[in-house]
């Protein structure tokens, strides 16, 4: 007879997209499954659920990280910010107006990690060369391959921020 | 030189916005109020029946609000050979039970609590080892699907070879290689009594309508489909099975169940490229001529059949037409065994085939002393197409992928890619020699032929709305090939109107009409053949209503970004709004069937890579990589490059490292992760140029021709081309990971002492 899982619960605050949110989590749930199942942001992507394509990538103080990878109860009084933080279609930030202009993404479903760990690298290096970009990338799995357009749009959005 | 508005431009991509900052929904975001969790139980074994099924334990589990085995399954069939859950499991991850919880842990506990009783059963898990006489029978009927070959031919290959100076033969093979798009398979169902909606990852909303339809024998018109965003699927998504447990659990639990297949689950129970052996003999002149092509195919449908019959035929293309050469023969075997199945994936069985016949191609141009760009320009087909004789009777239309000679292409740009891509890598210049000395450099090309387009009856209906908006509607799923952007191009051109003015509805089977999958690369040809016959019809109604209205005839109007105007008096005008005011809503439906009968309609291209070699390490990477293709005018530009680098990255993929492994021993499924069947990152795309012939085709919407599935057909024999040109060693079969390659030089090294 299988045995089944025990799980306990705990109170954390979640701080996301700059919002306190008070939430009692199991132990076992990732972040990803609080942003989505709880908080119902569904931008971060399950497209492997264990740390291998980047489609969940968020932010958490700043870092670019898997949230499938990271367990909610770690992120208890941290900073997490994911691409609902950003702006909507109307109001489109840079990195995403130059994603637009440069094809960035075909069905889109790795784009939301693609621009979280574009965010992450802008922010931190204004001006990225190449290798650089494709360095903060790599954690990011697009089966679409639509690498070329991607990289040309991190690009882009260098060069419009910079002028 | 005719100038358009919007066709050939660059349009943004219409759904990007919102999948740039999260909003765009895909199956899996979608909750509804009370929704359960459904979960899959998968068969441990390759080749079972199974006796029983106790799911008494999981059933009175808290929480656990529905369960489906095949013993209390509706009985209809998802496919002709596959119903909705079956007594007997072929392979490891066949669907067995199914459960619906409160949430995911309880799902998953539930699974373990039942207890399924198996009759293990002899099983096949290789392809050539299953068309043997005495291998394990997979099915009742045989292994071989039909129970004998596909055979086309044209001419005699008897006599073909009967007239060639030098005869060459090589085997070639290719691995099964998994779809594994981003977006995991997933389905959510929900009953509101007799009717049925499904939201499902898929590629084809009426397909799916009709397959669940037959499949729970609800009457179509009480189901609706919406496809939502589709996280791709290249062709992988077009199964219904899943779409019906989750209705099945659903109606069983009263309330909406949502069913998403983990990354595991999407590698070993969604589709893959089938895994393939060829052999292609081929007779020559010794000036170069061909006079015979024979090419053999072995391909492992696995346990199903989905589109395999398709793909078996797909792969003999290359074989039977792409070189002018009266004497062809292609045999195609589709094999059953107890491995996880495979289904249309980008260009279906065209890489394969392409691959041995492309890499044979090199081999005689050496052993006959002709520069392997001259052997193609000598040999490859024309726009007059084969010799022969027609055969298709003079009025009907002609098969995309025909067998017949005597039948002109509508438009072939092959030796225009030819030439501009030779170029491009400076052909006749040799690679560069590298510093160290265990680096070696060559370059490599291949060509291609791919059906061109003409695809299913295709509807597109279009409107004037009440409040004057313009808008097209039709069943298609944008899978993130860009139609959801082209089809209003193609409708405003049509129209007179600005891109952004027309609106689109798509995806969803209830409110837009009937269109085939978006498969085949037939969406920009088939339905914008329809799209653009529906803005002519629409354009011509409303200048129809709106002459007596400015009290003129309707030649004297024309169509603007904002209405219709007088040609001479432009004063003399009317909104779209206006309009709509007046005469009310106008909508006009076109449903053509495209093709043509008096040509042949197909794209072309060639490949050019350069690649460096490790040989002390066997790595090999692609420093230049020229893709040229026709497909003629293109519509878009900037999302045509994405489509063609996107497809070469992706075969790049399939060519150095991406290989299904499944244990013989057991029939498991060995690498299951992206980690293992390793996947392209943005660190392997190489510098990439694409090129596209100056081809405007006379049949196809505006000249427009395929381009969904041709970027993938080169890439294997172009780069394994260049990687013989590099270190002269021929690697027969894929992928050429730095172990394959290692081994090889060792090996032929050791031939040649
Ligand atoms: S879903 Fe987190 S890395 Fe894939
Ligand atoms: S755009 Fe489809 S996975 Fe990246």
């Amino acid at each position: 007879m299988a045995q089944l899982p025990i799980s306990y619960s705990a109170s954390i605050t979640l701080n996301v997209n700059g919002t306190d949110h008070q939430i009692e989590v199991d132990h076992r749930w990732t972040l990803l499954r609080v942003l989505r199942d709880v908080l119902g942001l569904t931008g971060a992507k399950r497209g492997c659920d264990r740390g291998e394509c980047g489609a969940c990538t968020v932010l958490v103080d700043g870092d670019p990280v898997c949230s499938c990878s990271m367990l909610a109860l770690q992120v208890g009084g941290r900073q997490v910010r994911t691409v609902e933080g950003l702006g909507d279609a109307n109001s489109l930030n840079v990195l995403q107006e130059a994603f637009l202009a440069e094809d960035g993404g075909q069905c889109g479903f790795c784009t939301p990690g693609f621009i979280m760990s574009a965010t992450a690298l802008l922010e931190s290096n204004t001006d990225p060369t190449e290798d650089e970009i494709k360095a903060a990338l790599v954690g990011n799995i697009c089966r679409c391959n639509a690498y070329g357009r991607i990289i040309e749009s991190v690009k882009a959005a260098a060069k419009s921020e910079a002028s | 030189m005719t100038t358009f508005k919007t066709i050939g431009k660059s349009e943004p991509r219409r759904d990007l916005p919102e999948k740039l900052t999260g909003e765009a929904k895909y199956t899996a975001d979608v909750q509804l109020p009370g929704m359960l969790f459904g979960k899959i139980l998968r068969s441990p074994h390759p080749h079972a029946r199974i006796l029983s099924i106790n799911v008494d334990a999981a059933r009175n589990l808290p929480g656990v609000r529905a369960v489906v085995t095949p013993f209390d399954a509706p009985k209809g069939q998802v496919a002709p050979d596959m119903p909705i859950l079956d007594t007997e499991a072929r392979y490891v991850g066949d669907e067995v039970a199914a459960v619906a919880a409160d949430d995911e842990d309880l799902a998953e506990a539930a699974l373990s609590l039942i207890e399924v009783k198996y009759e293990q059963l002899p099983f096949v898990t290789d392809a050539v080892e299953a068309i043997k006489p005495d291998a394990p029978q997979t099915r009742p009927g045989g292994n071989l699907v039909g129970g004998k070959p596909l055979t086309l031919i044209r001419g005699s290959v008897e006599e073909g070879f009967a007239q060639a100076d030098r005869i060459f033969e090589e085997t070639y093979s290719t691995p099964a290689q998994a779809g594994a798009a981003l977006e995991p398979r997933a389905a959510v169902a929900s009953w509101d009594g007799d009717n049925l909606t499904v939201w499902k990852s898929t590629r084809g909303v009426h397909a799916d309508q009709l397959a669940l339809s037959l499949a729970l024998d609800v009457p179509r018109g009480n189901i609706r489909v919406m496809g939502q965003n589709m996280g791709a699927g290249y062709g992988t998504k077009d199964e219904t099975r899943l779409g019906a447990i989750t209705a099945v659990l659903a109606q069983r639990a009263g309330r909406p169940v949502k069913i998403e297949l983990t990354r595991q689950e999407e590698f070993v129970a969604g589709r893959h490229r089938h895994g393939t052996t060829t052999t292609v003999r081929m007779g020559v002149k010794n000036d170069g001529t061909v006079t015979a092509v024979h090419a053999t195919t072995i391909m492992d449908t696995g346990a199903y059949l989905s589109s395999g019959p398709g793909v078996i035929r797909r792969a003999g293309q290359g074989a039977l037409y792409l070189y002018r050469c009266a004497n062809v023969q292609y045999d195609g075997y589709l094999t059953y065994t107890n491995t996880p199945s495979g289904g249309s994936y980008r260009a279906l069985g065209a890489p394969q085939g392409h691959f041995a016949l492309e890499s044979l191609a090199d081999t005689i141009s050496e052993a006959l002393g002709i520069d392997p760009l001259e052997f193609r320009l000598k040999n490859h087909v024309g726009l007059e197409g084969q010799p022969g004789e027609r055969v298709t009777p003079a009025n009907e239309v002609l098969d995309t992928q025909p067998v017949e000679g005597g039948v002109p292409f509508s438009s072939n740009g092959l030796r225009e890619c030819l030439q501009r891509g030779s170029e491009a890598i400076d052909w006749g210049q040799p690679s560069e020699r590298p510093e160290s000395g265990n680096l070696r450099r060559g370059k490599g090309m291949g060509m291609f032929i791919y059906r061109g387009g003409a695809g299913g009856r295709s509807i597109a209906r279009m409107r004037l709305e009440s409040d004057g908006s313009l808008r097209l509607l039709t069943g298609l799923m944008d899978v993130g090939e860009g139609s959801l952007t082209v089809m209003p191009q193609i409708a405003a051109e049509e129209l007179g109107v600005g891109y952004g003015q027309v609106l689109v509805t798509f995806g969803d089977s209830e409110t837009t009409p009937e269109a085939p999958l978006t498969a085949g690369s037939t969406a920009t040809f088939s339905t914008g053949t329809a799209t653009k016959e529906a803005a002519r019809q629409l354009k011509a109604r409303i200048i129809e209503v709106v002459a007596p209205l400015l009290d003129t005839e309707p030649s004297n109007l024309q169509i603007t970004d904002d209405g219709v105007e007088h040609i001479q008096y432009p004063e003399r005008s009317v909104s779209f709004a206006q309009i709509a005011e007046s005469v009310g809503e106008i909508e006009v439906e076109a449903a053509i069937s495209p093709g043509s009968r008096d040509h042949v309609i197909n794209s072309f291209g060639a490949h050019f890579a350069e690649v460096e070699v490790d040989t002390d390490t066997g790595q090999v990477r692609v420093l230049r990589y020229i893709a040229a293709h026709d497909s003629g005018r293109i519509l878009n530009p900037k999302l045509a490059i994405n489509q063609v680098e996107g497809g070469v990255s992706q075969m790049l993929g399939f060519t150095l490292s991406e290989q299904m492994l499944t244990d013989p021993r057991n029939g498991v499924t060995l690498n299951a992760s992206f980690l293992e069947h390793k996947s392209p990152t943005v660190q392997d795309f190489p510098e990439m140029q694409v090129l596209f012939a100056d081809v405007v085709d006379p049949v196809g919407p505006f000249g427009a021709k395929a381009l969904g599935e041709p970027p993938s057909i080169g890439v294997a024999p172009a780069v394994a081309n260049a990687i013989y040109n590099a270190i002269g060693v021929r690697i027969r079969d894929l992928p050429l990971t730095p172990d394959r390659v290692l081994n090889e030089i060792e090996a032929q090294r050791g031939d040649s002492q």
